[in-house]
């Protein structure tokens, strides 16, 4: 069943046209992570979801009710801010309860889905405090307690780890992980960082200048992106991108295809060898890095850009030396001139 | 080994004659700027409070002395003082009534944006910067049926039976006043609750509408917390004002007719500087400045209150 459908949503800031024809849907208790560069529609997409911002053409639909012309209130949704906005004339207990409070419920009520929520995420000895009196990630709870009380039946989330260290962004995104399994209702979650994005997601919206550039599952995405943006956005390090007319390219013909113009392979996916007739690509060490669990290689091979290669474990091989680098077929995206994958190649 | 340090603070706690060193030399410091400012506030406030208990009237200069509190038990006797006093209450509730909750509306209008916000924005400011003088003035005459409007739409709309002056009568005299200063006095509350509305963060609303806050809810409890302790500082600072205000008073009844406007500071003015018995608008003033301040200490305990999470 769908949760959420996006019919052809536009959006538009007076003369400036920010979301373009965006069609999506959502399935019931899917978590779908929005993710792009910064300012290419993520939270102004999410905004339009929560009501917060008027839609300036499309239909959006919650199940199959229209909502578009509907108040925040009347949606069912709760939402975390970034900034979390927590109410900071209210203690903890009050901002977790607020919802029920507008609604006028019991306090025995009240006092019951506060203190579930709070049970979760470990709020309890909190309840009294205000907001200026605790730490970013305890805000950071409350924020998502908020929205838990609510029970709503679609969480959205706009960047809510990004004001944190990356130790504390780290559990509470298994904080997240685990709240979604325990609720299992639909989140549409904003995010910046695509390990966010690969690890807690169902599918993956990747969106760019105000369109959408693939969805999919993480790693569906990974393995068989639709076109060069999104290629380069998911993956850590970045895939390599070489230009079919390189130099320093060596493709067996079986490998090659007439209408590649680029050709990208992830630097975990090769294979170092001798700098001989066999390897695909050679050039030389310009600069090591070694993280102990990889060694990443950047390699000179006379483009502008170096040849990026991640081998696991500890590496020895020094700085200047000319090595060669091998790949499975399987594992090399080609490109068309227009940037969209050739994809029949890939499974054959 | 380590550099001896004989002049600081917490080295010569021990001994008695030094503790006493340390505890004074901050004063001595000071001294200079705590004299002056005694010189220039209290003095004058000593003087003053002084006055009471003297008998100073310029008309009859030879019985001058210490009286006690013959002025105080003149006080309570007099019956333009109580007059004076239930029109202070009247005219400050009356004025800080209307300014406070019209500014407030101005203030949560401008707070929205519309075309041409910047140009109202600047005619809203306008009366406050009109002297106290003109205002006064003016708003006399569009009281006065011969050249004045406003009688006339009164009688118009069937308020008032046949154009008359409301200045010139003793029951309604006071509102002419109280209009003049409400007129003057909306923009102070407009400046300073517009000011505190555009330093509320926008995402608590955005995250109150979401919890399910309708327009009134999240003005309640949203706006009116986060409001209520510029609220209490503006409210507690315009009474104090208000109630010394006198010049609209002045100007536009004289404290007439037959003493039915006069406020407290107003029966002040006159009663020193037209009867010149000093003495006794100093017990008058002793009166107010008593009032006023535990007024404030009220006020200012209720803020301490209020401003707990913000
Ligand atoms: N109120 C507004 N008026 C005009 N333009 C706006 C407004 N709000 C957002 N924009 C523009 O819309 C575009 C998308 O903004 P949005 O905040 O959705 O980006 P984003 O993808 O969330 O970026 P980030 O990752 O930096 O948060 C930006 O170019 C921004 O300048
Ligand atoms: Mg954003």
């Amino acid at each position: 069943m769908t949760a959420i459908t996006l019919n052809s949503i536009n959006k538009r800031f007076g003369p400036v046209h920010v979301l373009k024809d965006i069609s999506l849907q959502f399935d019931k208790g899917e978590f779908v992570v929005l993710v792009g560069p910064s300012g290419c529609g993520k939270s102004t997409l999410l905004r339009m979801i929560a009501g917060l911002e008027p839609v300036s053409s499309g239909d959006m639909i919650f199940g199959d009710t229209r909502v578009n012309d509907l108040e925040p209130r009347e949606r069912d949704i709760a939402m975390v801010f970034q900034s979390y906005a927590l109410y900071p004339h209210m203690n903890v207990e009050r901002n977790l309860g607020f919802s029920l409070e507008l609604r006028k419920r019991a306090a025995a009520e009240k006092k019951d889905r506060t203190s579930h929520a709070a049970g979760i995420l470990g709020l309890d000895k909190l309840l009294d405090r205000f907001p200026k009196a605790l730490s970013g990630g305890q805000r950071q709870r409350v924020a998502m307690g908020r929205a838990i009380v609510r029970d709503p039946q679609i969480f959205l989330f706009d960047e809510p780890l990004s004001n944190l260290d990356a130790a504390l962004r780290i559990e509470m995104r298994i904080e997240i992980a685990k709240l979604h399994q325990r609720l299992g209702t639909t989140m549409v979650y904003v995010t910046h960082d695509q390990v966010e994005a690969m690890t807690l997601a169902d599918r993956i919206v990747v969106m760019n200048a105000g369109q959408v550039e693939q969805v999919g599952t993480p790693l569906d995405l990974y393995s068989n992106p639709a076109n060069l943006f999104v290629a380069g956005f998911l993956g850590s390090p970045k895939m390599n991108f070489v230009a079919h007319d390189d130099a320093a390219l060596n493709l067996p013909s079986s490998l090659t295809n007439p209408s590649a113009q680029t050709y990208g392979i992830r630097p975990e996916h090769i294979k170092v060898t001798a700098p001989d007739d066999t390897a695909h690509l050679v050039g030389t060490i310009d600069v090591v890095e070694r993280l102990g669990s990889d060694t990443i290689f950047y390699i000179n091979h006379g483009a502008t850009k170096p040849f990026v290669v991640r081998v696991p474990g500890i590496d020895r091989t020094a700085i200047g030396e000319k090595i060669g680098c091998q790949f499975q077929p399987e594992d090399l995206h080609l490109f068309d001139q227009n940037g969209q994958a050739i994809s029949e190649h890939k499974n054959g | 080994m380590t550099m001896a340090l004989p002049t600081s603070p917490g080295n010569g706690r021990g001994r008695p004659l030094k503790r006493f060193q340390w505890l004074v030399e901050p004063y001595l410091y000071l001294s200079p700027a705590i004299i002056l400012i005694a010189l220039v506030i209290l003095v004058p406030l000593v003087v003053g409070v002084s006055y009471a208990f003297q008998a100073i009237d310029l008309l009859n200069p030879f019985e001058t002395g210490w009286v006690g509190f013959a002025n105080f038990e003149k006080l309570w006797a007099d019956r333009l003082f109580w007059k004076a006093l239930t029109n202070t209450f009247w005219w400050t509730l009356g004025s800080l009534f209307f300014q406070f909750f019209l500014g407030l509306g101005l203030a949560l209008l401008l707070n929205k944006p519309f075309a041409g916000r910047g140009l109202v924005q600047g005619l809203v400011f306008l009366p406050w910067a009109v002297p106290a003088f003109l205002s006064g003035l003016n708003w006399a005459w569009l009281f006065n049926p011969i050249i004045g409007p406003i009688p006339h739409w009164l009688a118009a709309l069937g308020i008032m039976e046949k154009p008359q002056n409301i200045l010139a009568n003793p029951e309604l005299a006071l509102w002419g006043p109280i209009v003049a200063n409400v007129w003057f006095g909306i923009p102070f509350f407009a400046i300073t609750l517009l000011a505190a509305l555009q330093s509320i963060p926008r995402d608590l609303y955005e995250a109150a509408a979401i919890d399910g806050a309708s327009v009134w809810q999240s003005f309640i409890k949203i706006t009116v917390p986060f409001l209520a302790p510029t609220i209490a500082i503006t409210v507690m600072l315009r009474t104090i004002w208000i109630a010394n205000f006198a010049d609209l008073i002045y100007i536009m009844t004289g404290g007439g007719p037959a003493n039915s406007t006069n406020i407290i500071s107003s029966y002040i003015f006159t009663t020193a500087f037209r009867r010149l018995d000093f003495a006794y608008a100093s017990t008058l003033a002793i009166a107010l400045l008593v009032l006023l301040l535990a007024y404030a200490m009220l006020i200012l305990q209720m803020r301490k209150h209020l401003v707990k999470g913000i």
